[in-house]
C-alpha cells in the first residue's frame, strides 16, 4: 500500500524519520544505536481542557506492543531523539495550530534532559513557539539555567492574538 | 532532489501509517495526562496574552 506523505516544516537538525497515523496524534520512529533498533512512540493526548495536549513518549516492546515511558535505552542518540520529538511537535502543531502542548518528564532526570534539549535549540524554537516553564507553581517564559518541572509550547501563528 | 538535499530542508517527510491508530484510543501514558490535569487545577495555563518585552 502506498502511504500519502505530508511535508511539514521543522528545524534543520539531525533527526529520525517519523511515521504517524492520519490525525497526527500518534507518531512512531526507530532509534538506531549501539543497543540496536528501538521503536519509540510519541503520543499527544487530550486533557480535560480542550486544545491542551499532553506530549509523552516511550519505548515500544516489539513483541507485545506495550509502551514503557520509564525505559532507559542508552542508545547513544538522546540528542537525535529529542530533535525527533521536537519535529513531531512541529508536525502536530502544523495540523493543530491553536493547540497548547504540555510536557514533563517521567522522572526528574528526564525532565532535566528535556530542559537541556529545549535550551540547546531555544533560539531556533523561539522563532516558531512561545515556550513556558513551570517553576514554583507558576508559569514563566522559558529561560536557560532554570530548573523547571514542566513545559508548555504554543505555536506562533497568524490566528493568535498578540 | 536527492536524499541529502531532502534531509537539509526544514521540511521533513511524515509517512502515514494507520496501523498506529490502535494507540490513539489506548490510555497510554495516563500518569502524564493526570499530571497535566492536576497542573490545570492548581496553576492553570500561562497568560498567553502577555508577551515578554524584548
Amino acid at each position: 500500500m502506498k502511504h500519502p506523505i505530508l511535508e511539514i516544516r521543522v528545524m534543520n537538525i539531525d533527526r529520525y524519520n517519523l511515521t504517524a497515523e492520519d490525525s497526527l496524534t500518534v507518531f512512531e520512529f526507530v532509534s538506531d544505536g549501539p543497543n540496536g533498533r528501538l521503536a519509540k512512540i510519541i503520543k499527544f493526548s487530550e486533557t480535560n481542557l480542550k486544545g491542551l495536549y499532553n506530549l509523552a513518549f516511550g519505548d515500544k516492546d516489539l513483541e507485545t506492543g506495550d509502551l514503557n515511558d520509564l525505559a532507559v535505552s542508552n542508545n547513544g542518540d538522546s540528542e537525535k531523539v529529542l530533535a525527533t520529538i521536537v519535529s513531531a511537535v512541529y508536525a502536530f502543531t502544523d495540523c493543530y495550530p491553536n493547540s497548547v502542548v504540555y510536557a514533563t518528564g517521567s522522572t526528574k532526570a528526564r525532565t532535566r534532559l528535556y530542559r537541556m534539549g529545549i535550551t540547546k535549540y531555544l533560539d531556533e524554537v523561539k522563532k516558531d513557539f512561545y515556550i513556558y516553564g513551570q517553576h514554583n507553581y507558576d508559569w514563566e517564559f522559558f529561560e536557560k539555567n532554570v530548573d523547571y518541572d514542566a513545559f508548555i509550547a504554543k505555536r506562533k501563528n497568524r490566528n493568535f492574538t498578540i | 532532489m536527492n536524499i541529502n538535499e531532502l534531509n537539509k530542508r526544514k521540511t521533513p517527510v511524515v509517512v502515514i501509517d494507520n496501523s498506529l491508530k490502535k494507540y490513539k484510543d489506548m490510555p497510554l501514558f495516563q500518569d502524564k495526562v493526570h499530571k497535566a490535569n492536576e497542573m490545570l487545577k492548581t496553576i492553570g495555563l500561562p497568560d498567553f496574552t502577555k508577551r515578554k518585552a524584548k
